[in-house]
């Protein structure tokens, strides 16, 4: 008995001091973590506005893929929206925004975040990745599948195929949320 | 000091944990599709193992022997979490190109490995140098492999940006001719087996002198 206390006790202490390590380091390193994502945040919103100027951001629940709406206005008039969508890649969400006109082509699209494999999924994140998206949605689909693509753009997902599957799959949804809100206001 | 000396280059050729002890393959076949991804899963590696070496040695005559495994992945998650957290904030590209394969690290076998088979009977100063050459031997063993696949398979050789460098050397005619079978999954164990059967051979040419 006295023997399975003293152990209890050496594990406890373990944990105890680590626990504190990490609670140092989280309460360095958390506030800069904080900064670099809003920073990254803006910029993504900025990359895909395409020229049009920023509204405000209303939350969507209840959605599969949109998680909030930003109308992109010019001369004060909705031109497109900006949509902020979540899928299920191989690693798990992924989350990404995506600009559309408001008859819900697809204009522009950042990766935000997602854990997918170095290499194969991660390619997602490359300049270019997204062009194979842009200007579908509207009277041209979406390439919700590999044979839909080019043979190159079909190449260069190779290995990666769940991780493009999910990502066609939330701009096509974003474009038919787009479109359920009804055109130009 | 010779025999010190020894507990360091054991884990670079000799008892090399990649090609000859064979152990934490995951991140090595999983990793190894670019250069950068290579020397970063390298640092961590290192990072990981050399103060879970330090901790668990210094700690060898408090820890008793039947709760040695929790005690040690406490030791080793938790440093495991310092460093992706501080690589997160402070090397996010790094931190980014790694992805899943750095939480991977808490269980990768060299570091339990050799808290084990080494920290917790050596002192502190040869776990020390037996940390630094495990994880020396670790990084050329990944870097070598993801060397080859990446010059073979995408005809790039990626390192990390510095100014107006963008860290990616493109080698002319392979870029155009890629093998791209290097570049994946498959190709990452045939060229281990390869490579393993490479130092296989030289080994026991060794021997038989």
């Amino acid at each position: 008995m006295r023997k399975n206390i003293k152990y209890a006790m050496i594990l406890l202490t373990i944990c105890a001091v680590s626990a504190f390590a990490l609670a140092l380091t989280n309460s360095i390193t958390s506030p800069v973590i904080a900064q670099m994502d809003s920073n990254n945040r803006v910029k993504a919103l900025e990359a895909v506005s395409a020229g049009y100027d920023i509204g405000e951001q209303k939350e969507v629940t209840g959605h599969a893929y949109v998680t909030y709406v930003i109308d992109l206005q010019k001369d004060a008039e909705v031109a497109g929206y900006i949509l902020g969508l979540k899928t299920a890649g191989y690693g798990g969400e992924m989350t990404l925004v995506a600009s559309y006109t408001a008859q819900g082509e697809m204009l522009f699209a950042q990766l935000l975040t997602h854990n997918e494999t170095p290499g194969l999924g991660k390619k997602a994140e490359d300049d270019g990745y997204m062009d194979k998206f842009k200007g579908t949605g509207g009277a041209k689909p979406v390439p919700t599948n590999k044979t839909m693509l080019s043979s190159d753009d079909a190449q260069a997902v190779s290995g990666s195929s769940v991780t493009f599957t999910a990502i066609a799959k939330a701009i096509n949804g974003g474009s038919e949320y787009v479109k359920s809100l009804g055109g130009v206001k | 000091m010779k025999a010190n000396l020894k507990e360091l280059t054991k884990g670079i050729f000799k008892e090399n944990p990649v090609f000859v002890i064979v152990l934490g393959l995951c991140p090595v076949l999983g990793v190894s599709s670019q250069v950068s991804n290579a020397i970063g899963m390298s640092a961590g590696v290192m990072f990981v193992l050399l103060f879970s070496n330090i901790f668990i040695s210094a700690l060898r005559k408090v820890i008793p022997a039947s709760i040695h495994i929790p005690a040690y992945i406490v030791i080793i998650a938790s440093l495991v979490t310092i460093t992706e957290m501080v690589m997160h904030a402070f090397v996010p590209a790094v931190y980014s190109a790694l992805g899943v394969y750095l939480p991977l690290i808490v269980v990768n076998c060299i570091i339990l490995g050799r808290a084990e088979a080494f920290a917790s009977k050596n002192t502190v100063l040869d776990s020390i140098l037996d940390a630094l050459g495990m994880s020396i031997g670790f990084a050329l063993g990944i870097t070598l492999i993801a060397l080859i696949r990446e010059l073979f398979g995408s005809g790039t050789i990626t390192l990390f940006p510095v100014g107006t460098f963008s860290g990616v050397i493109n080698i002319p005619w392979f870029i155009n001719n890629p093998i791209r079978v290097l570049a994946l999954a498959p190709g990452a164990l045939l060229l281990m087996g390869f490579l393993k059967a490479f130092f296989d051979w030289n080994t026991l040419r060794k021997k038989d002198r």
